[in-house]
């Protein structure tokens, strides 16, 4: 029992629990003497002799500063990277940054200068276009990344894994310009669908009275045929009749003729010695 | 002897101890038993249905192969502390974490916010830009789960904060590819399915162990100060299409009408002719039954139509005027005068006027 008790006393002075996703720096005196970077248990010497210091070894996000940068063609940008990182080297890392937190100073100086530099050597249009092949975005991140990633580790014992763009925006005085462009951008885009919206409806329109005069104009030569046909049955039905006896057909014409010649407007002046008077004045006369 | 004497010293020394715990155990020894299987257990646990549990045996990540260290829901047996911990992880649970960066910031001056205003602070307002170089603002909603248990916990930063920024990122990266028109009309689907794709993309390579089960676009629009001179863009479509759908309405009431009328108009002509036709054989038959007629009494059906149109005729005039037959073969002195305006030649007023039925005796045209 009682060297199970002795036994406890001496684990827990000298046994080291390196958790997953931890390292663990020890140090003689003060002195680092090495890092446990894998997972287990390691062994020191009791203290005072040799001391721990945990470290998180999980990887982290820092965002920069947004900082106003040039492009290669002269254009003001505002500009934001965030680097996910995680401690490469805890030796390095402790005696070059000393506490955790301190490490994302050192990052955004080092973060910033690189994105001034990477992209000072693109256009603008290399981060916005509408051609793609333009757009430079995984070579400038990569660029960053090359340019930061191997100082970081060596300086800092920061290992910088990926560097990307999170903010592209312009500077308050040039965003009026931007506002102006897109409005007159706007305005021409309204007047485009007016115009096209016009000349579309006037084509309708005009395709369909097109279509109405070709529909009318074939009704009216339909018709005409069908009065030419009509006409000339008619006047065959005639013919056919009236050639048995052309000189009653002239006869009755002429009888026809008289009818239609007298109307109510019609004066006539008859003689006396006419039909039919002549009958009562030759009965007057008796 | 002399040389075994510092460890029976430290023996003398420490019998008293010795003894304490010896009585102790003689005593206690069934109540000790009963502790040590109770913490020799106590590594024992139930997994609840919607977590992962993983184990750390002395610190170190228990499996092999992502699928060895996950347990399942149910009892897992694991050694009492401080040689494992069991670390749970719920996986189904669906979180929300709203991404407000590229959004207008909503502070109480903004709420003030005219259309006089001509900017944008790009440290206070949040926005982007398209590929044609315009400004649009966006807030987003992402909605993630963990994936993988042991990345996320031991090798992943922070799921808020790299969520943030990998969304944010790979937002600001998809609308600098694309054009505005095409961002806020039909692009909206394809930019969320491009910015989700590159914001896991984004976390896979961060190690972070989650996956981005959604991305919603809250809010996709122009900056305030630009939104009348985008919605006058859109009344314009509007317009436009309502001319185009009037010309519509026009070109199929005009083109029908018109050809009705046609039909109508076709169909009346037939109907005339038909009729014409039927009159003219109507005649001609009729003919051919006077011409029968006449053929058997020529003399006295010439008679009769002869005086049948005399009477008809001196029957439908308007006026009938007798004068007796000239003397000596002609006229002379006879005048006939029509006055204007009136239906019909009248008498001269200088002359008796004639009873208009029955005719007088003497014509005006008698008087010398």
């Amino acid at each position: 029992m009682g060297t199970l008790a002795l036994a406890a006393i001496v684990f827990s002075a000298t046994a080291v629990v390196v958790r997953q996703g931890q390292a663990v720096l020890i140090t003689r005196f003060g002195r680092p003497l090495r890092a446990a970077t894998q997972p287990g248990l390691h062994w020191k010497l009791p203290w005072p002799i040799d001391r721990t210091l945990l470290l998180d070894m999980r990887r982290r996000v820092y965002e920069t500063g947004q900082a106003e940068m040039l492009t290669r063609d002269k254009k003001n940008i505002i500009a934001r990277t965030f680097v996910v990182w995680r401690i490469g080297d805890p030796l390095t890392f402790i005696q070059a940054i000393g506490t955790e937190g301190g490490a994302e100073g050192k990052l955004d100086g080092l973060l910033t200068n690189a994105a001034i530099g990477t992209l000072g050597g693109h256009d603008l249009s290399a981060l916005v276009s509408t051609n793609p092949s333009d757009l430079q975005m995984d070579q400038i991140e990569s660029e960053l990344l090359a340019s930061t990633a191997p100082l970081a580790l060596r300086s800092y014992g920061v290992e910088v894994e990926q560097i990307r763009l999170d903010r592209l925006a312009l500077p308050a005085e040039n965003v009026t310009a931007v506002f102006e462009q897109m409005r007159a951008e706007r305005r021409q885009f309204a007047a485009k669908y007016q115009a096209e919206g016009e000349q579309a409806a006037s084509k309708i329109h005009s395709e369909a009275e097109l279509e109405a005069a070709r529909i009318r104009a074939k009704g009216l030569e339909e018709e005409a045929r069908i009065r030419g046909e009509s006409a000339a049955q008619v006047a065959k039905t005639y013919a056919d009749a009236h050639r048995i006896d052309p000189e009653l057909y002239r006869f009755t014409r002429s009888l026809d003729s008289l009818d239609k010649l007298v109307t109510r407007n019609t004066s006539l002046i008859l003689r006396t010695d006419s039909e039919p008077f002549s009958l009562l004045q030759s009965k007057d006369k008796k | 002897m002399r040389r075994l004497g510092p460890p029976s010293e430290i023996a003398r020394l420490a019998a008293p101890l010795a003894r304490l715990l010896d009585g102790a155990w003689e005593r206690m020894h069934w109540w000790v038993a009963a502790m040590a299987v109770l913490y020799a257990v106590s590594g024992i646990t139930i997994v609840k249905p919607d977590e992962v549990a993983v184990v750390l045996r002395w610190g170190r990540l228990l499996g092999e192969t992502p699928a060895l260290q996950r347990h399942g829901p149910g009892l897992l047996f694991a050694l009492p502390r401080p040689v494992d911990e069991v670390v749970r992880v719920q996986v189904r649970h669906v979180w929300e974490v709203p991404v407000s960066t590229l959004a207008p910031a909503m502070t109480f001056n903004d709420m003030y916010i005219e259309e006089g205003v001509n900017t944008l602070d790009p440290l206070t307002q949040g926005y982007a830009l398209t590929g044609d170089q315009n400004i649009v603002q966006a807030d987003m909603v992402a909605r993630y789960r963990v994936r993988d248990p042991a990345e996320w916990a031991f090798y992943g930063p922070k799921a808020e904060e790299v969520l943030r920024v990998e969304v944010t990122a790979a937002m600001v990266r998809s609308l600098g590819e694309m054009g505005v028109d095409r961002v806020l009309s039909d692009g909206r689907k394809s930019l969320i399915a491009m910015a989700t794709r590159r914001a896991q993309a984004g976390l896979d390579a961060a190690h972070s162990g989650l996956e981005l089960s959604s991305l919603e676009l809250t809010k996709l629009a122009p900056p305030a100060a630009l939104a009348a001179d985008f919605d006058a863009v859109q009344s314009a479509f509007i317009k436009a299409q309502t001319l185009q759908n009037d010309a519509q309405a026009f070109a199929q009431s005009a083109i029908p009408q018109a050809q009705a009328r046609a039909d109508a108009a076709v169909q009346a002509a037939r109907g005339a002719a038909d009729s014409a036709l039927a009159v003219a054989q109507g005649d001609a038959e009729a003919f051919r039954a006077l011409d029968r007629e006449y053929r058997a009494n020529p003399a006295v059906v010439r008679e009769r139509l002869y005086r049948d149109a005399v009477d008809k005729a001196i029957g439908s005039a308007g006026t009938v005027q007798w004068v007796p037959p000239p003397v000596g073969g002609s006229y002379h002195g006879f005048r006939i005068s029509i006055a204007p305006g009136l239906a019909g030649p009248r008498p001269t007023p200088d002359s008796m006027s004639p009873s208009p039925e029955t005719g007088s005796e003497r014509g005006e045209g008698d008087s010398p």
